[in-house]
């Protein structure tokens, strides 16, 4: 069930109702089968899959916490781990990894395929169970967990789909603190709601065709066309990404639970290490710092396996994100390769940029240059969507290719490009975007809100509301992010 | 809590009086964008009485691309409506022969009759639920009214009464203030570049499922009944293939079982069935992989259908 069908307008105040005439006792299960509902109704075999790893992590996790000795709950752990994670890896890569080696092997050798369609918002539900095994066994958190409340950790349907990867530890005792829905959260989860549906189907579904449309041809798309697609795409999976996000903030709200934030605004990072650590995919990042990066070492173990893990993580983080909407191939592995590559400039060029700065301070505070750095932050990371999104490693290349040899020409190209009404809609809905988020990295639009006079506040909603009927693209496009 | 639900009240009331009006000039600009949908057709047609009223899928929709149709009136002396709509099967055919029988007469119904279309809910049941389709049909009481007989007793999807009642799908339209063309209508003057992989893809396109005798005798049986529709208000029905090129004809799927069907049910109406898919054979003919361009539509005009029609004339 998608965030912007109609199944879901009506399957939401439905839920609501249930949870409203339900004791505070029960609501947990209420609330389990609402997600039940929500995750089969697309597809009733995703319930089978889902079944199974709560199964094996409710059952590890019980284990782990009724095991003493150290040497069986590691057993223990690696035991969920490998069924947990082994099962993304094979549901991703398996059919991907034996037809490469097929066609290595010029087809001297011939694979079984798995041939599996393995449910949407596996990527995510995986790594969330894992965090759960890991916190138990580091006892962050107690195992002995009632199967309802596990169940609902891993099944809630606000996040299923496509996060946030949501932590037992922050989760669970919201569950055990009682379900109860919190009046003062409900405006802020319905103007979540609204934000997000306006990211989602006024602007990411609005630039979704013109982006498709040049990507789909590289090789044959003007290099003009291929600038604005790049440009376009950046937003696009921006606020396909973040409007998901921010609707499941917002209906997790109206059941009265918090969820972690996952957006903070990345386009305005100063440096990819901010953007990625700090403001895209939050909770992504806090997985790979906690469960990856910090096992591995961090930056404690020396200057080369902090340069060694970091390009680990982002190859990890690479292949995390293959066969989300764009399939799986090696473009994935690329587009984290050049991340990481990202992360090596940035903690190299660190102690120079420190040095000026103490130097400079008046400069190093300047908005020019804050403006500068973040315009200069964007662009790595739009070349590095490039690889996310085309077809192949050779398009990526052939499209950055033929932007990079038309750069000088591309002023002139602008006054005779045939702009089109979805051009110059993309463009306003992208300014307007850009707008409200330098506002809101200021103060939070949300409290300006609040805080403004009822006429402006409901003229405001009133405008949103309308914008998103009258711009929104409403033919349930799925989110990107949803798709494996 | 009661100021909390007054407030909400009050809120959806200015919003519902704010959609109203939005609806409106959506509904608006139906009527100033229109041009194709056959709903539209209906409600902007200034005669009563037609000689010949058009239905079929989008191998019809050339004979009223461009001029062709006032053409084809001014030279025969007919007056002739085609209400023929991209991928429409005989159940929304018959949806909107019912539409035309409530505003308007007819003599003769020209049925432009392809086998894709009897072999899939696709281009039946859920053709109702096309936003493309919905955001240019104008309101009409009469029209939602047979829309939710359509949802109770054939299976539309109630999605499509509900997106017709409330107008999301016009107020939402993001070619709101384009012409209602299909994108095969800017072509009419090209010419086929023929390609076996384009006819390939076409045809996955058009036969979405296999070939399906159950299928068959479903939509056989709307037929049947658009036909005695037909009949009881008084038009000779006649069906005809219209000409696609053979590369494409060949490539048809369970197309000889489908002749051979449809051929009984109308004869067992006593219905004229034309053939004329293999009568032009040659690529200039055709702007795609099956739909006839100007030079085509006149040649076929001048060969076949020019006596098809004014056979309707001599009654």
């Amino acid at each position: 069930m998608l965030f912007n069908s109609l199944e879901f307008f009506v399957f939401l105040p439905l839920s609501l109702l249930l949870y409203a005439v339900l004791p505070v006792e029960r609501r947990t299960a209420g609330l389990l089968l609402a997600s039940y509902v929500f995750y089969g109704a697309t597809r009733p075999a995703n319930l089978a899959y889902l079944g199974a790893v709560t199964l094996a992590v409710w059952g590890c996790g019980w284990a782990l916490g009724r095991t003493v000795r150290e040497p069986l709950r590691r057993l223990l752990l690696a035991a969920g781990l490998v069924a947990v994670l082994g099962s993304l890896f094979a549901f991703k890569f398996y059919d991907f990894a034996a037809g490469e080696v097929e066609r290595l092997a010029h087809s001297a050798v011939s694979l079984p395929r798995l041939g599996l369609a393995a449910p949407a918002g596996y990527s995510f539900y995986a790594f969330s169970a894992a965090a759960f095994l890991v916190d138990v066994f580091v006892r962050r958190l107690p195992g002995e967990q009632g199967p309802a409340r596990v169940a609902l950790y891993l099944a809630f349907f606000p996040k299923i789909l496509a996060g946030p990867i949501e932590r037992a530890t922050t989760f669970l005792p919201q569950v055990s603190a009682g379900l109860r829905a919190d009046p003062a959260r409900l405006v802020l989860g319905l103007q979540m709601i609204g934000w997000g549906l306006f990211k989602k189907v006024a602007i990411a579904d609005n630039l979704a065709p013109i982006v498709d449309k040049s990507f789909g041809i590289a090789a044959f798309a003007s290099p003009f066309d291929l600038l604005v697609s790049v440009y376009f795409f950046a937003f696009q999976i921006y606020c396909d990404f973040s409007g998901y996000t921010d609707i499941a903030l917002g209906v997790a709200l109206l059941f009265g639970l918090r969820l972690m934030e996952n957006f903070r605004r990345p386009y305005l990072s100063r440096s990819t290490s901010e953007f990625w650590g700090e403001r895209w995919h939050i909770s992504l990042g806090k997985w790979f710092r906690d469960y990856l990066y910090l096992p591995l070492g961090g930056s404690r173990a020396g200057p080369l396996r902090t340069y060694l893990n970091l390009m680990l993580v982002f190859l990890v983080s690479g292949l995390w994100h293959a066969g989300l909407g764009y399939g799986v191939g090696w473009t994935f592995l690329v587009w984290g390769a050049l991340n990481g590559a990202y992360q090596w400039g940035g903690l190299a060029t660190r102690p120079l940029w420190r040095w000026a700065g103490e130097r400079l301070p008046r400069v190093r505070d300047s908005a020019v240059l804050r403006t500068i750095r973040a315009l200069f932050t964007f662009h790595l990371i739009a070349v590095s969507w490039v690889f996310f999104r085309a077809k192949s490693i050779g398009d990526a290349w052939l499209i950055l290719e033929k932007i990079a040899t038309h750069l000088a020409e591309m002023p002139s190209l602008i006054t005779r490009y045939p702009f089109t009404t979805a051009h110059y809609t993309g463009l306003a809905l992208v300014a307007l975007l850009v707008g409200i988020e330098i506002l809101d990295e200021r103060r939070p639009v949300f409290q300006r809100l609040s805080a403004a006079p009822v006429v402006v506040r409901w003229g405001l909603y009133y405008l949103a509301i309308f914008a998103l009927l009258v711009l929104g693209r409403w033919q349930a496009r799925e989110f990107i992010y949803m798709q494996f | 809590m009661k100021r909390l639900g007054r407030s909400a009240l009050l809120f959806t009331a200015i919003g519902l009086a704010i959609y109203a009006g939005v609806y409106w000039g959506a509904e608006r600009l139906v009527y100033r964008a229109g041009h194709g949908n056959p709903f539209f057709k209906i409600a902007t047609a200034r005669e009563v009485t037609f000689d010949w009223v058009i239905l079929g899928a989008s191998h019809a929709m050339p004979l009223d691309f461009d001029d062709f149709n006032a053409r084809m009136e001014r030279d025969l002396g007919l007056r002739i409506l085609n209400l023929a709509a991209p991928g429409a099967g005989p159940l929304y055919n018959r949806f909107v022969l019912e539409g035309f029988l409530r505003e308007h007469r007819g003599r003769n119904l020209l049925y432009v009759v392809d086998s894709f279309a009897f072999y899939s809910r696709t281009w039946n049941e859920d053709r109702f639920a096309d936003a493309k389709l919905l955001r240019r049909t104008p309101l009409q009481a009469a029209t939602a009214r047979s829309l939710r007989d359509y949802v109770r007793h054939e299976g539309v999807d109630v999605r499509a009464a509900l997106d017709y009642v409330t107008g999301f799908s016009k107020v939402s339209n993001p070619e709101r203030f384009q012409r209602d063309a299909w994108e095969g209508e800017a072509q009419f003057d090209q010419v086929l570049r023929p390609s076996t992989s384009a006819v390939k893809k076409r045809i996955g396109y058009l036969y979405p499922e296999q070939t399906s005798p159950r299928a068959l005798e479903r939509y056989l049986g709307v037929l049947a009944s658009l036909v005695e529709l037909a009949q009881r208000e008084g038009m000779r029905v006649v069906v005809v293939k219209t000409p696609v090129p053979p590369g494409y004809r060949s490539q048809l799927p369970g197309e000889a079982a489908f002749d051979e069907a449809v051929a009984r049910l109308l004869a067992k109406h006593q219905v004229l069935l034309h053939d004329f898919s293999g009568s032009l054979g040659e690529p200039r003919f055709y702007f795609d992989s099956d739909h006839l361009n100007r030079a085509g539509l006149t040649e076929f005009l001048a060969r076949d259908l020019r006596a098809v029609l004014e056979s309707g004339r001599a009654r």
